[in-house]
């Protein structure tokens, strides 16, 4: 099998000739440091180095390593998301948020902008246009350009993370009890803009959607299945109704007591099964028939501060409990970051492949 | 009394904040000390918020609900409370630790803590082990709470526990930490008192660790 085939096998529940390997992200520092300080690869020699089997995100394209772009903002992105510099294949909206910038350069939420009604004018000032042709066509040359045989994704968002981080969690919380339309509102707008997005990407060669929405901690979600249904799936439908690709649904924690009704939705799989939040046998057992798996391989300490023995172990583990019959893909539980260990990261790529044989 | 208490329990826990607040008045107005309505009514509301949020039958919305509910209510006891003899049940000092600025999980901790009757203060985001050393020589609490949201900052709090030590104050204060990547192994490693997944947790952990 192609590394392609191989994905979309495991993402329609199937069983390919060996466990395939993608992940959500490789951050570009630790992209960097597993091509040996090159900075000018393709995204398909990156996939060679480790034995992955497809590629999203963003590369470095010659020059310097830059944070994720899942988690920026600025209100003078709009040029910068139609005229991309660097190989992207991410579609997802700025947060409307006040950002702070780390001394490493990773950036974060420092403060949600959209905290009443006057602030919905953002949106215009924030949000890209979704038509544009630009972004598209330059990613429609990149994915001709680089794909070769492997599975090719766009990260896009259903709006639900969108909101919750351009919000503030601790506002959001108070809001759905205080202005419940108005956190309507902000999700509808965040997944209409989506929805313009994937009708444009329904367009491209590309296999799947990977939609990125956190809305878990590792204790629960941060809403009950009550509200998940009021407030967030409406509007997640919006997008998924619009998907005319398979599709990867991603949120980190504790997703079971929302489990039921997510799922509704029809994503192909659930992404990344948080060792500390979701056991991935109780996972298989329940919603295997429904979606393929893809993660639980612990970014929290494995990846990132145990020693290599611990991630082949692990590795192993998690084809034997999720592997079997098909329907799961390897990937760390998020993404790999550029903190986790690099030999860690080649023990995972030796593992995958010492085990992964079906 | 008891009823009027009741009530005022019942409206903190359900976040009826503009009703909890007339009550409270109400309260006042009867005659009821303001020490015996944060004690006998207004952090045991807090502790049953903490309970349903851990059962899992209240979810985070919820939980910040009774919280500020809590927090205006005490606000409107404030005033009264500093005339009497009412005292807090010890001071805890929390930051989120150096190299992370995520604040989240921290404030939800402080609120908890606050509804839960202990006095707190915030050292804020990306606070250096020698903040953490000051604030306890200055402020003299009981508790120093920790927290981090990614795995690259954990070590921060190992540094910070070091630095306690070495400045010869660990002992002085009992160390919780908590945050998305942290485990019970990790703080059994660094040599903290105490983890907990939740903020209520927390609180939970404090009252046990009290008696």
């Amino acid at each position: 099998m192609t590394p392609k085939q191989r994905v979309m096998t495991a993402l329609a529940r199937g069983q390919p000739d060996q466990v395939p390997w993608v992940e959500n992200e490789v951050e570009e520092q630790l992209q960097i440091r597993i091509m040996g300080g090159r900075t000018d690869y393709t995204p398909g020699e990156l996939c060679r180095a480790l034995g992955m089997d497809g590629f999203g995100y963003h590369f470095p394209t010659g020059g310097a390593g830059t944070a994720s772009q899942a988690l920026q903002t600025s209100k003078s992105i709009k040029e910068a998301f139609y005229f991309p510099k660097k190989i992207t294949f991410d579609f997802v909206p700025p947060w409307i948020a006040e950002m702070g910038v780390e001394p490493g350069g990773r950036t974060y939420v420092k403060r949600g902008l959209l905290t009443d009604r006057a602030a919905l004018k953002l949106f215009d000032e924030f949000l890209p246009d979704p038509d544009h042709p630009a972004r598209y066509e330059q990613v429609a040359k990149w994915i001709e350009q680089y794909r070769e045989d492997y599975a090719v994704y766009a990260r896009i968002r259903l709006g639900t993370a969108s909101t919750i981080e351009s919000i503030g969690l601790d506002v959001f919380s108070l809001m759905l009890f205080d202005d419940p339309d108005l956190v309507k509102e902000i999700h509808r707008r965040f997944s209409e803009w989506t929805v313009r997005v994937v009708e444009n990407l329904n367009k491209l060669d590309l296999d799947f959607y990977w939609a990125n929405d956190d809305h878990a901690d590792t204790k629960m979600p941060w809403v009950n299945m009550e509200m998940y249904e009021e407030f967030f799936k409406p509007y997640q439908k919006l997008v998924a109704d619009a998907i005319r690709k398979p599709w990867a649904f991603h949120s980190d924690g504790n997703l079971f007591p929302i489990l039921d009704g997510l799922v509704t939705l029809g994503m192909n799989a659930i992404h990344p099964i948080q060792p500390a939040a979701m056991d991935i046998g109780r996972m298989k057992k329940e919603y295997g028939s429904k979606v393929c798996l893809i993660g639980n391989i612990d970014l929290d300490y494995t990846l990132t501060l145990g020693p290599p023995e611990g991630v082949d172990k692990e590795v192993k583990e998690r084809i034997e409990v999720a592997g079997k019959g098909g329907g799961y893909i390897i990937s760390s539980a998020n993404s790999l970051t550029d903190y986790c260990k690099t030999e860690n990261v080649w023990a995972m790529a030796n593992a995958v492949k010492k085990y992964g044989r079906y | 009394m008891a009823d009027l208490l009741g009530t005022i329990k019942d409206l903190c826990v359900r976040g009826k904040r503009v009703e909890l607040i007339a009550e409270v008045k109400r309260a006042l107005a009867e005659g009821i000390e303001a020490k015996t309505i944060m004690t006998d009514a207004l952090i045991p509301a807090m502790a049953v918020v903490g309970e349903k949020y851990s059962s899992g039958e209240y979810f985070l919305p919820h939980m910040m609900l009774g919280a500020r509910a809590m927090s205006e209510a005490m606000a409107a006891l404030a005033s009264e409370l500093a005339k009497g003899t009412y005292e807090r049940k010890a001071k805890a000092v929390v930051g989120t630790v150096a190299g992370d600025f995520h604040d989240i999980g921290k404030n939800i901790v402080k609120l908890m803590l606050e509804g839960g009757g202990y006095e707190v203060v915030d050292l804020g985001v990306d606070v250096s082990p020698e903040a953490f050393v000051a604030a306890v020589e200055k402020e003299s609490p009981r508790f120093v709470m920790m927290s981090a949201l990614i795995t690259l900052t954990m070590d921060s709090m190992r540094r910070t526990i070091e630095t306690l030590k070495a400045a010869g104050v660990r002992d002085r204060v009992l160390i919780g930490i908590g945050g998305a990547p942290v485990t019970q192994k990790f703080a059994d490693e660094i040599g903290a008192d105490f983890y907990s997944q939740d903020a209520y947790g927390c609180v939970e952990k404090c009252n046990q660790l009290l008696h």
